[in-house]
């Protein structure tokens, strides 16, 4: 079995990986995208005041 | 000669990217100046490239984004070896920025609210996130998610800071100049930036400050020509350094902060708290408090972007 | 060993600090527990040292200034309780009991009343126990660390 990392995926905002298994024919056995990423705002901005939260919530994105 | 320099984001927007990329015609002055080798946003380059250079053999590295996983630390630690100079670009780098509000929690919290609580999130079978993973003979990792965010500067040895919630694009310029002029100020320094408070450069009228109310933003118009904080709006502009051209302040909004705190002050969110608690009028204990219950979120207010790089980083277990 | 509390005093020159040299001089007793450090004014304690002495291991920060309307340099007294004031809205988010942290306004004349204000904080803050604030932060830190991952040599990467 042969594996093929494409690490990091580029040209896009945040991060992310593409891990491909090949079988012993060459074929792809199976692929996965992964984001290893993560920053928890969804957690964060709980209870912050609320005129902050699309001045905060701009930082998920800045592209 | 060209210069060398890598461009990578750890726990970051990509707003600081999108600041270089700002810098519109002069990107293509920046392009005469250096050849780029590693910049996730734009370029196709992977980490096995970053890997397989000579130690050393990049001239510089703009690293925006705080330290929030292993794969940030494991990278920055890549590029610290790859690098003559480590530049931290930006408020996250410099100081966790927004992302580091994550700090009042813990890894377990956010993992939880995330994955679990989250009202559009449909994860019936409650999976989180795992180190390793293996589906057949297949085996997978992630990078481990901290309990705490990190500076850049916590985690490798940095050179120079340009700092900035997104740092200016005409400072990132001047920057990358003083790389190429090899006109770097003594290491540590911060690059692109003023070096006195933001009040300083503010065109505001400014008198005796004596504040009985602080407003948010909803409940009064502040007028365009006086200070924002003897208006009764908080204001960071005391306890922020100068450089990012007042955009905010001209734009109707008060500072928040986000170029960090002037040399030698440890910790800018405590004194913006100092400096807020001095301007203040009342004297008795009572009235005081009557104004202080008016300040909303103090903490986080103070320490919008600075929490991870504040003396005491995080909240106590 | 029974927990001894580590204070650290910060006391005006004009009034604590001088009421601190009474006590001495009268030969007051009190708890051993203060660390003085004389400053000009109440309203010369950067909020930051508070924060400072808090991380680098002291159990509770005592504050003395003259009374108001005594400060020897008219208002420096006033910005000290308020920054007192708002500094102890902030602890508790860090995790901080506020107790911590005390402003007390103790004039020259009062050696006595220094010696007792010290005693009744040690005793408060013996009940609140150590801080060990820095400790704390880094044992919460110890599993942020680069694991082994096993990126073997065969792991082939493509463009």
């Amino acid at each position: 079995m042969k594996r093929i990392a494409i690490d990091p995926i580029t040209r896009l905002e945040g991060h992310g990986k593409i891990t491909i298994f090949l079988n012993d024919e060459g074929a792809v056995d199976n692929a996965y995208l992964q984001i290893p990423e993560l920053r928890g705002f969804e957690k964060f901005v709980e209870g912050l005041p609320v005129e902050e939260i699309p001045r905060v919530v701009t930082r998920i994105c800045g592209v | 000669m060209k210069l060398n320099i890598g461009i990578y984001w750890g726990a970051a927007c990509g707003g600081c990217d999108v600041a270089i990329l700002d810098t519109h015609e002069k990107l293509l002055e920046i392009a005469d100046m250096a050849d780029i080798h590693l910049w996730p946003i734009a370029m196709d380059f992977k980490y096995s490239d970053v890997r397989a250079m000579k130690d050393g053999y990049l001239d510089a590295v703009l690293f925006s984004g705080g330290v929030r996983n292993s794969e940030n630390e494991e990278i920055a630690k890549l590029l610290r070896a790859k690098t003559k100079t480590m530049i931290a670009l930006g408020a996250c780098a410099q100081m966790g920025g927004v992302p580091g509000l994550a700090n009042m929690y813990t890894r377990e919290d956010i993992l939880k609210r995330v994955y679990l609580e989250s009202e559009s999130t449909a994860n019936t079978e409650g999976i989180v996130p795992l180190e390793g993973a293996k589906n057949g003979a297949h085996e997978l990792e992630l990078p481990r998610f901290y309990n705490t965010v990190k500076t850049l500067s916590q985690v490798v040895d940095v050179d120079y800071t340009i700092p900035g919630c997104p740092p200016a694009s005409m400072q990132i310029y001047s920057a990358l100049g003083l790389i190429w002029d090899n006109m770097l100020p003594k290491k540590g320094s911060i690059i692109g930036a003023g070096d006195r408070a933001l009040c300083d450069e503010c065109s505001r009228k400014k008198s005796e400050k004596t504040i009985t109310k602080i407003f948010r933003t909803h409940e009064k118009l502040p007028d365009a020509e006086t200070c924002f904080l003897e208006q009764g709006f908080i204001c960071l502009g005391p306890a922020t350094r100068s450089g990012c051209g007042s955009r905010c302040i001209k734009s109707g909004t008060p500072c928040r902060g986000c170029y960090g705190p002037l040399d030698d002050v440890a910790d800018q969110g405590i004194k913006m708290l100092s400096a807020l608690a001095s301007v203040i009028e009342a004297k008795d204990e009572k009235d005081i408090d009557a104004v202080l219950d008016t300040v909303v979120d103090p903490l986080r207010t103070f320490h919008r972007f600075s929490l991870a790089s504040s003396i005491l980083r995080r909240k106590k277990a | 060993m029974a927990f001894e509390p580590r204070i650290v005093g910060f006391l005006c020159n004009w009034c604590t600090y001088t009421g601190a040299d009474l006590a001495g001089t009268a030969r007051v007793k009190y708890s051993p527990n203060i660390r003085s450090i004389r400053v000009m004014c109440s309203g010369r304690v950067d909020p930051v040292f508070v924060i400072k002495a808090l991380y680098e291991g002291a159990d509770g920060v005592l504050l003395g200034g003259c009374h108001p309307g005594d400060c020897h340099y008219q208002e420096g007294n006033y910005k000290a309780l308020r920054r007192y004031l708002l500094l102890k809205r902030i602890l508790p988010e860090y995790g901080i009991e506020p107790g911590r942290v005390r402003l007390e306004w103790v004039s020259a004349s009062e050696g006595e009343r220094f010696g007792r204000v010290v005693d009744e904080f040690t005793e408060e803050i013996r009940k609140l126990g150590p801080l060990k604030i820095k400790e704390s932060i880094f044992e919460s830190m110890r599993g942020d660390v680069l694991h082994e991952s096993e990126r073997s040599e065969q792991t082939g990467e493509a463009r």
